[in-house]
């Protein structure tokens, strides 16, 4: 039987198709996100769908997370990001005790308990300062593509102090910063700490290792190190760390279909 | 505020509003005073044994908080700018009709504000002393409420007799006991009401005789409810929830929550104790039961965690929420006390920081989604 996980992320949807007999998974796809999600995500869903010789009655359980979830009327359940990203990371890195979940308009820290369900969590309020929302304005405010500003950022001598605890605010920081001679491999380098700093607030307590990063700027390079460095111990980056939520939605469907099964 | 009676029909305590107006504006025909009060350390015995009508009137609206925000810093905490909205639109009948206000020096922003107030109405402020443990703090708050008991025999009636304050201890007792005795229904594993239900049963007017028989009716007619039984038991502390700022209330129950007990000056916190209604001194008993109302403007205010550690056993509580309202830094610190508390009973936390607009709406209810889903779990 098959299972399905959807993520309607705010910048990106996800689609895990999850083999449930041979627990592995069977196809994924990502897309970009927009105004009318419901039918976006569901041709999206329909092409992976296709292109595996299934239709919609083939699924056993169709589980959505993400910030659209309530608005996919043709899923089963919903489960929010925060649960199944957990069952995500569990799947790859079972022995996680701390996620770091860092998403296009939220950042999450989430404690795992020993048995690798979610103990307690910490995510941002309003502002998306500590978010990938605000690595895509410094991108497009200093002309440097996102996949190169990891790159950029190891250039820095001393990245420049970013004290912005809301994005809007920080473009006009690093205005500020340009014109007082700043180099744009400073303001980059600022501007990851600024958000691994954050993160560390947001921690409050010990945060247990192993540490797992996920989610989409999971995949920019040199946020890693930035929270490395900020931590002060070294995390893993979980592997395809933009399907986590997808794959996690997808595993906790096969769960609810072996419950119902057993009942 | 709506006062007009246009909601006739509905149960006693959905026309909350409109019985305090017209019993207010019954009050003052037969020459008794309204008393305007802001915060539950004021003792409503003193004011009613004065011959005079005491009313809570914080603010719980958001359009009236933006009001407030014309005088008052916009990072100030709601509950504050609400009240003092209020005051400047006069859109408060029962503010209106309020003859003096009094408060106290509790959290910074409220004690800036009532200079503000004192501007448009006639203010008396108690000086509370901040160190429940300190022998002096009860003394000096005891002759706070002595020189308050002489202003208002001054402004109101000739004296204030011990009999008088008697009368009004027996009365607050009574009420007390009737809304705790509703409070604790909560503790069946079958409640007879949603938290936001049992937020509705009280008044802001105190010792309403039609209002304690309505207490007595909810209790007698209270039925176990089937339905209500297999939600997350959620234990909520923290900030007052008042009249009309009842939206993480309203979130934590649409998400299939149900608030069990409500650790909060709407809630059980300022009626989990009575005043010793035998004391040979009734002023004393008094001031000794108001003075340790667990508020975290009190340092050390170690009170309220071990409320919660026995209210978490209590109730059944799955887990805790601690709603601060943003502005409001004593609880905002405090919460770092309720999460050692949290986790050291393994029950699932969350904070909860946020205003009466509302624009985060959707952002609360993902975590309080999270939330139950781990409550959930650990049942």
């Amino acid at each position: 039987m098959i299972t399905a996980g959807i993520d309607a992320g705010s910048r990106a949807i996800k689609i895990v198709l999850y083999a449930m007999e041979r627990n592995a998974v069977l196809d994924s796809a990502c897309g970009d996100q927009g105004i009318d999600q419901q039918q976006r995500t569901g041709a999206m869903f329909d092409r992976l769908l296709e292109k595996n010789k299934l239709k919609r009655q083939d699924l056993a359980v169709t589980v959505a997370t993400g910030y659209g979830r309530h608005l996919l009327d043709f899923c089963d359940s919903t489960i929010t990001e925060i649960t199944c990203h957990a069952a995500g990371v569990r799947r790859h890195l079972p022995d996680a005790m701390t996620i770091i979940d860092i998403g296009g308009q939220d950042s999450k820290l989430i404690r795992l308990g020993s048995d690798g369900k979610v103990r307690d969590f910490a995510m941002n309020d309003r502002c998306a300062a500590g978010t990938g929302r605000f690595l895509e304005v410094v991108s497009e405010r200093l002309e440097v593509p996102l996949e190169q500003l990891g790159a950029f950022a190891q250039q820095s001598e001393h990245p420049a102090q970013i004290s912005s605890i809301c994005v809007v605010f920080a473009e006009t920081e690093i205005v500020g910063l340009l014109a007082s001679g700043q180099s744009p491999e400073n303001i980059v380098a600022g501007v990851q700490t600024s958000i691994a700093r954050r993160l560390l607030a947001m921690a409050g307590r010990e945060v247990e290792s192993p540490v797992v990063f996920t989610g989409g700027v999971a995949m920019i390079p040199g946020m890693k190190e930035a929270i490395e460095k900020m931590l002060d111990k070294p995390i893993a980056t979980c592997p395809q760390p933009q399907l986590t939520g997808a794959l996690g939605a997808a595993i906790l469907a096969a769960e609810k279909k072996k419950k119902q099964e057993s009942k | 505020m709506d006062c007009s009676g246009k909601s006739a029909g509905l149960s006693r305590f959905d026309r909350m509003l409109e019985n305090c107006c017209q019993y207010a504006v019954q009050a003052r025909q037969e020459g008794k005073p309204i008393v305007g009060i802001l915060c539950e350390y004021t003792p409503r015995e003193l004011i009613m044994a004065a011959g005079a009508v005491p009313v809570c009137l914080c603010g719980g609206s958001h359009a009236m908080a933006l009001e407030g925000e014309q005088d008052l810093p916009v990072g100030l905490c709601p509950l504050i700018k609400s009240t003092y909205g209020y005051c400047r639109a006069k859109k408060n009948p029962l503010l209106e009709m309020a003859d003096l206000v009094v408060a106290e020096t509790t959290c910074d922003g409220k004690k800036k504000m009532y200079e503000l107030m004192a501007r448009r109405k006639a203010m008396y402020v108690l000086e509370l002393p901040q160190k429940p443990d300190d022998a002096d703090a009860q003394t000096h708050w005891l002759r706070e409420l002595r020189k308050f008991k002489e202003f208002l025999e001054s402004r109101y009636t000739e004296s204030i007799t011990d009999d008088a304050l008697r009368k009004a201890i027996a009365t607050m007792n009574r009420e007390r006991g009737l809304r705790r005795q509703l409070a604790e229904m909560m503790k069946q594993p079958c409640p007879p009401w949603t938290g936001r239900q049992l937020l509705n049963y009280k008044s802001i007017i105190s010792g309403i005789e039609s209002d304690l028989v309505a207490y007595e009716r909810l209790t007698a007619k209270a039925r176990p409810r089937a339905e209500l039984k297999d939600r997350p038991r959620i234990l909520l502390t923290g900030v007052p929830t008042v009249h009309g700022a009842e939206k993480v209330v309203d979130i934590l129950e649409n998400a299939g929550g149900l608030v069990v007990c409500m650790e909060n000056c709407t809630g059980i916190k300022p009626i989990m104790e009575d005043v010793d209604a035998g004391a040979a001194n009734p002023l004393e008993a008094i001031a000794k039961k108001y003075f340790y109302l667990p508020c975290s403007v009190m340092t050390a205010n170690r009170k309220r965690i071990e409320n919660l550690r026995r209210l978490t056993v209590d109730y059944a509580a799955d887990c805790i929420v601690d709603m601060v309202w943003q502005g409001c830094l004593t609880y905002d610190v405090e919460s770092w006390f309720v999460k050692e508390l949290a986790d050291e009973l393994k029950l699932p936390y969350l904070k909860i920081v946020t205003d009466y607009g509302p624009s985060d709406a959707e952002r609360i209810a993902l975590r309080v989604e999270a939330l139950l889903e781990t409550a959930a779990k650990t049942r």
